[in-house]
């Protein structure tokens, strides 16, 4: 770790993850995590499944309070406030902490209208605004010029692909600082996953980005740093091409020759 | 803590605490009701003596005289004639319908094309709406004048035609579920059967069959329960007399005939009255005992499923399965044509008989009557009904679906409360209504009255059906709106509900044909009488269509008008499930 921070003086830390436990009733699923996240970078979270990587994802938006039975204790400062102090507005951390998810979920409605939900729910209500918005948006996630013909046709006809750029677009359009992908490509086919790898690289200028993935491939592709975690533990954190081609833990090792998980 | 945060927490609390009262509604629906069976139950029941009650053959109660206030009680109060009688058909009806029916499923699921299955579903669909009322008018006039042929004296009244009208009503159900269950088997099972180098036959009869065992069970209590309750059609045919029957023909009466019956003329403060409640409260805790037998089943299911034994079909003879095919094939032929005729029949006989005059302002009873104020009666019910009912139904739902991602206590009660209310018996609803609402909150025989009482009735149904398709709406939509920062309100309110919504206007529309066809509870609440104007107010009584129905067909002088009122509900009852289906179907492909 000493290696790393020396590394790293001159980045801020973005997202500082302090003794994390946290548990599903009576099972433990993360064990005392820490570390610190840099602003403009992409994370990758890689593990076996059900080593808590995404777990740990859900923890920085909070939506495991979705949850019910499930305790989580520590600290996860953003931006150096913490975001489990009871005065957090849990939909202000989200508005500022966008997520995309393993499968795509655009809602059944239009394009444009999957797009403004989120600024709209946060009392954005002037077309002209939300037009821009849209516009952005799309534009950022690659895709404006696929669908600006067709922004009222409904959402649920786009590919695949689409539907998961779409729901980045979504994301972006109520301006977070931090945006979560939880295996956002694993359902996607490789033309797609590459498409999306690429906006993600380009979006790491303005955002701070964390992916969790099964793919190590490319977490050695797109991602700054990567945390590799084995049954909630965090077993090494280091820059992308030290872990990959020299961690310092042999289950680190074992796992990125594929020897287990 | 900031200000903006302490609305948005407490706005969103004053939401739940709004969808959490409409799901407790149920709660306490099914209090009130248990509540006043006891108060007017008991007391009546200690004066006439529980023996004296249960075991007594004689029913002879005299006007006047019965108070709670007059010290020795004249006449008699048994209803033993009336549980034998209720005993008896539920018997025979479930003993017929549950042969026809499951048959008839196993031939909808294993042996019918494909494409008549479709058409075949839709239609059992369909019947299982028509009215009661109408049933038991077609058994009044086509059935026991048949079977009349038969009988000693001529007449067809008599257990053996209830019966039979009551088998041909629970068909739909029985057939519904059972076609469901069968379905349901995995493909697997029959291939393993194929394999070992079995028939057709022989692997429907031999493995699918045992299978879907549970499910079939489960359907026939259901029609038992339908069996038992059911009010109006038994009431029209069973010559309500109480007296034990005797062999298939000569009038007798069930509980619910008898309550009909006798309730029209009584008031609260008659022990008569309290007796007629009790003998509500022994229906219930009839079908009680057949939810509990609903609920061991459903239980059982899981362990059914682990082990495959060829319970029904051991011996395996190729001659036995084609045997039963046969029998499959012969009882679905019997009960599409029994549903069929009743609708044909029906339509054959009213259509023509629509006439202008029934739709005049106003009538009169000695010339052509009118049922342009029972229609308008019929359509100021609905609005009411909906206006109260749904939504409460719809909160409920939400609550259930959005609210209770914990297995709490409550919300176990509250479930058990949804399920009781839906089981209980319409006449039940009848007693209720008219004690409650007419007589104790003094709102008279009135639309109010009558669109509360069958507001509680078709309570649980909207629950249950929004409940279900809300559950169709995926998690990853909630977690897709959570993620942006939306709160809970918005998110049910913008991506929950519009998602749930065809099946959210179909279960209104669905509902909107129950209250159509309801007649019995709204015969001591709304109003009985032929109407000759159009009422003025939610104050004013009213007949609905159904009712009117049931007032016709107690008079030879209105046979015309009697069949064209059954085709217009019937007319009425097809469009509205048209409509639903239309409805799902036009929201699922704008989604594609």
């Amino acid at each position: 770790m000493n290696n790393l921070e020396k590394i790293q003086n001159n980045k801020s830390i973005k997202v500082k993850i302090k003794n994390i436990n946290l548990f599903y009733d009576n099972y433990q699923a993360l064990k005392d995590v820490s570390f610190d996240i840099f602003e403009n970078e992409i994370t990758a979270l890689i593990g076996p499944s059900g080593c808590g990587k995404s777990t740990l994802l859900r923890c920085i938006n909070r939506m495991n309070d979705l949850i019910p039975n499930c305790k989580i204790n520590g600290i996860i400062d953003i931006d150096s406030k913490n975001i489990y102090n009871k005065d957090m507005d849990v939909n202000e951390l989200r508005k500022n902490v966008g997520m995309v998810f393993q499968k795509p979920n655009p809602f059944s409605m239009s394009i444009y209208d999957n797009v403004a939900y989120g600024p709209r729910t946060h009392g954005i209500k002037k077309k002209q605004q939300l037009d821009r918005i849209v516009k952005e948006s799309l534009e950022k996630a690659y895709m404006w010029e696929e669908v600006k013909d067709r922004l009222n046709k409904s959402a649920l006809s786009l590919s695949g692909g689409q539907q998961q750029r779409l729901c980045i677009a979504r994301a972006l359009a109520v301006n977070p600082k931090i945006i979560l992908l939880d295996e956002a490509t694993s359902a996607l086919d490789p033309t797609s996953t590459s498409k999306i790898e690429d906006l993600i690289n380009n979006l790491k200028k303005d955002y701070t980005i964390i992916i969790v993935t099964h793919n190590m491939q490319q977490a050695t592709r797109i991602a700054d740093k990567t945390a590799f975690f084995l049954s909630g533990e965090l077993v090494e954190y280091d820059k992308t091409e030290n872990i990959f081609s020299k961690p310092q833990d042999i289950r680190t090792e074992k796992y990125i020759t594929g020897r287990f998980g | 803590m900031n200000r903006t945060l302490k609305i948005k927490k407490f706005n969103e609390n004053f939401i739940k605490i709004v969808f959490y009262i409409a799901a407790l509604f149920s709660i306490i629906a099914v209090a009130a009701i248990f509540v006043f069976l006891f108060i007017q139950g008991i007391p009546a029941i200690s004066k006439i003596g529980l023996f004296n009650f249960l075991l007594g053959s004689k029913w002879d109660i005299l006007h006047g005289i019965d108070y709670y206030t007059s010290s020795t009680l004249q006449g008699s109060y048994g209803i033993a004639t009336t549980i034998i009688g209720t005993v008896y058909v539920t018997l025979f009806a479930t003993l017929i319908g549950g042969v026809i029916g499951v048959f008839t499923a196993i031939f909808l699921s294993r042996f019918c094309p494909k494409k008549l299955k479709n058409i075949l579903s839709q239609l059992v669909n369909l019947l299982a709406g028509i009215p009661s009322v109408i049933y038991g008018f077609f058994g009044l006039n086509v059935i026991q004048p048949l079977l009349g042929k038969f009988s000693d004296n001529g007449s067809g009244t008599g257990i053996l035609s209830v019966s039979i009208i009551l088998a041909i009503m629970i068909l739909p159900t029985i057939i519904a579920i059972s076609k469901n269950s069968l379905d349901a088997v995995p493909d697997s099972y029959y291939e393993a059967s194929r394999a070992l180098g079995d028939s057709h036959s022989q692997s429907v009869f031999g493995a699918i069959l045992p299978a879907a065992k549970s499910g079939i069970v489960t359907s026939i209590i259901l029609g038992v329960g339908r069996a038992i309750g059911e009010t109006m059609a038994v009431a029209l045919l069973c010559g309500n007399a109480t007296v034990f029957p005797n062999g298939m023909f000569g009038a007798f009466s069930t509980m619910t005939s008898h309550i009909v019956n006798g309730l029209g003329e009584l008031q609260p403060n008659q022990v008569a009255f309290g007796a007629m409640v009790a003998t509500g409260f022994v229906l219930f805790i009839f079908v009680l005992i057949i939810n509990l037998l609903f609920q061991f089943v459903n239980r059982k299911r899981d362990d059914n499923k682990k082990t495959i034994r060829t319970v029904f079909f051991k011996n395996k003879s190729k001659i036995f399965a084609v045997f039963l095919k046969c029998l499959s094939y012969i009882t679905s032929i019997l009960s599409i044509v029994s549903l069929g005729i009743i609708v044909l029949y029906i339509f054959i006989k009213g259509l023509p008989n629509i006439t202008s005059s029934m739709f005049a302002i106003t009538g009169t009873y000695s010339g052509s009557p009118t049922i342009l104020p029972s229609i308008i009666s019929t359509l100021m019910l609905v609005f009411l009904s909906l206006i109260i009912a749904v939504p409460i139904g719809i909160g409920a739902s939400i609550f259930l679906s959005e609210y209770t991602k914990s297995s709490n206590k409550l919300i176990k009660v509250i479930r058990i409360g949804i399920e009781t209310l839906a089981s209980i018996p319409s006449i039940i609803y009848a007693l209720f209504g008219a004690a409650f609402f007419v007589y104790a909150l003094k709102f008279g025989v009135s639309i109010l009255s009558g669109a509360l009482t069958i507001s509680l009735m078709i309570i649980p149904v909207i629950i249950r059906s929004c409940e279900e398709s809300l559950k169709t709406v995926p998690d990853s939509y909630r977690e897709g709106s959570y993620a942006l920062g939306s709160g809970k309100i918005r998110t049910i309110f913008k991506i929950i509900i519009p998602s749930a919504l065809s099946g959210i206007l179909s279960s209104v529309i669905l509902s909107i044909g129950r209250i159509v066809s309801e007649s019995a509870p709204l015969l001591f609440t709304m109003g009985g009488g032929k109407m000759t104007i159009i009422p003025t107010s939610f104050m004013s009584s009213g007949t609905s269509l159904s009712v009117l129905m049931y007032a016709f067909s107690g008079e030879n002088k209105y046979m015309n008008e009697c069949w064209a009122t059954a085709s217009i509900l019937l007319i009425i009852i097809f469009t509205l499930n048209l409509l639903s289906t239309l409805i799902v179907r036009k929201f699922n492909i704008k989604k594609r």
